[in-house]
């Protein structure tokens, strides 16, 4: 960081100062990638400028670090790509929901089952997760321990994001052991349970290079302020929030700056300060059948971003799944190791 | 006599090596006036010199631009009240 100075001084010696800061010599944005179902994407990134990956694990799963038959995941880990592991309250939806008991280091834990319901959209099955009430009563330390006794094992760093999408989760309100939540709500006490959640691993001895962030979408105003107070922000390394063209008028400056204008306009310093992990970018095909042509206009979009000032972009993992399926894939995958090798990324 | 205000504004806060900064810096003070003076000289018979005008600047200002960086600032432009700097990256 430098500091340009300007001085006015009159013939009286009266002096009056203003000054700007500047940053030269930014680091290049780390592109990165998920595959779909969580598969190893090792092939698809061979060869690429592919530095970071986004995962995903429930909580509730015995496998966390690295994952269940996912070794891979240690030798991607190993080579120097920068994980992203989302850890959610959500349960998958394994057919055994209930309580869970089992052993951690020596140590004897039993978590009852989540009873929190989330992204209820009508006319659809609402996910089960456990609650935010049952993290701040405890309930849920057994599964935090288990996770970072695996997490210790792995041999490098990682940034832990909390939850993939706070406002999915909450859109449609939230029930807990049979109180329904409205989405304010459930934000103000999401962010209990991050505190909560942040507090226990904090306390703990954490691998080196350890960060955390907070998972959200980014598709609401209000919401996003509320996942992100400056007391939150101040335990918190990265800022987060996905970007996906879904429109044939969404182009990648208007899909990555929209969440990022929010912070400049509603957030505080703090979270002004934090760097960004985008952990799910994506075109839809549907809508913009060419993704290559899209795709290849998003290295100027980040770069335009950061020169901007602000929050940097610092991550952005393409989602090869759901609304970022590439379709053909060979294409796709061409053109993000195009863009990828294209300045903001070397 | 009042004291001067001064704001300074980049042309953005991260910089690749070797771009080119803008720096605008905006500046006044109620105390300065520029002054226009017209000299005139009467001799004893009444004859008249053609007028001579200068420029006078009470409370002029003086504008300094430090970086602790030790990167140098040119000055592009000052019309008294806006002044632009441009140094590199």
């Amino acid at each position: 960081m430098s500091r340009v100075t300007v001085q006015v001084r009159d013939a009286g010696g009266h002096v009056a100062t203003a000054s700007a800061d500047y940053v030269v010599g930014l680091q290049p944005v780390l592109g990165g990638y998920y595959l779909s179902g969580g598969a190893d994407p090792t092939a698809d990134m061979a060869g690429g400028n592919f530095r970071s990956l986004t995962q995903y694990r429930s909580f509730a799963d015995g496998y966390i670090f690295p994952g269940y038959n996912r070794p891979w995941l240690i030798t991607l880990g190993q080579s120097g790509i920068q994980m992203n592991m989302v850890l959610e309250l959500k349960h998958y939806g394994a057919p055994n929901d209930g309580p869970q008991s089992f052993t951690v280091d020596g140590t004897s834990y039993t978590v009852p089952g989540p009873t929190m319901t989330i992204q209820q959209r009508p006319g659809t099955t609402w996910p089960k997760a456990y609650g935010y009430g049952q993290v701040l009563a405890h309930q849920c330390d057994g599964l935090f321990a288990r996770a970072l006794a695996q997490y210790r094992t792995l041999g490098f760093g990682v940034n832990i994001q909390i939850a993939s999408e706070f406002d999915t989760d909450h859109e449609f309100g939230t029930t807990e052991a049979g109180v329904a939540y409205t989405w304010a709500q459930s934000d103000a006490r999401a962010v209990q349970a991050v505190n909560y959640i942040l507090s226990w691993f904090k306390a703990r001895t954490l691998p080196a290079a350890t960060t955390f962030s907070v998972g959200i979408a980014g598709f609401n105003r209000e919401c996003f302020q509320r996942i992100h107070p400056e007391p939150l922000m101040a335990r918190l390394d990265f800022l987060q929030w996905n970007a996906y063209a879904t429109n044939a008028n969404h182009t990648a400056l208007s899909q990555f700056r929209r969440a990022k204008d929010w912070t400049v306009a509603d957030l505080g310093p703090i979270a002004r300060s934090r760097p960004v992990i985008i952990a799910e970018w994506g075109v839809r095909a549907a809508e913009i059948p060419n993704q290559a042509a899209w795709i290849a206009t998003v290295p100027s979009a980040i770069g335009r971003l950061n020169a901007e000032g602000g929050p940097l972009i610092a991550r952005t993992n393409y989602f090869n799944s759901g609304w970022g399926t590439l379709t053909p894939k060979a294409t796709g995958l061409a053109a993000l190791r195009a863009a990828y090798a294209t300045p903001p990324y070397v | 006599m009042a004291t001067p205000t001064v704001t300074a504004a980049l042309n953005g806060s991260v910089f690749a090596p070797g771009q080119q900064m803008l720096l605008t810096v905006t500046y006044a003070d109620a105390d300065t006036q520029v002054l226009t003076l017209t000299l005139v000289i009467t001799d004893a018979r009444g004859n008249k010199s053609a007028p001579v005008e200068a420029i006078a600047v009470i409370d002029p200002l003086t504008l300094t631009v430090t970086d602790d960086s030790g990167r140098v600032w040119a000055r592009v432009s000052d019309n008294g009240a806006v002044a632009v700097y441009r140094s590199v990256a």
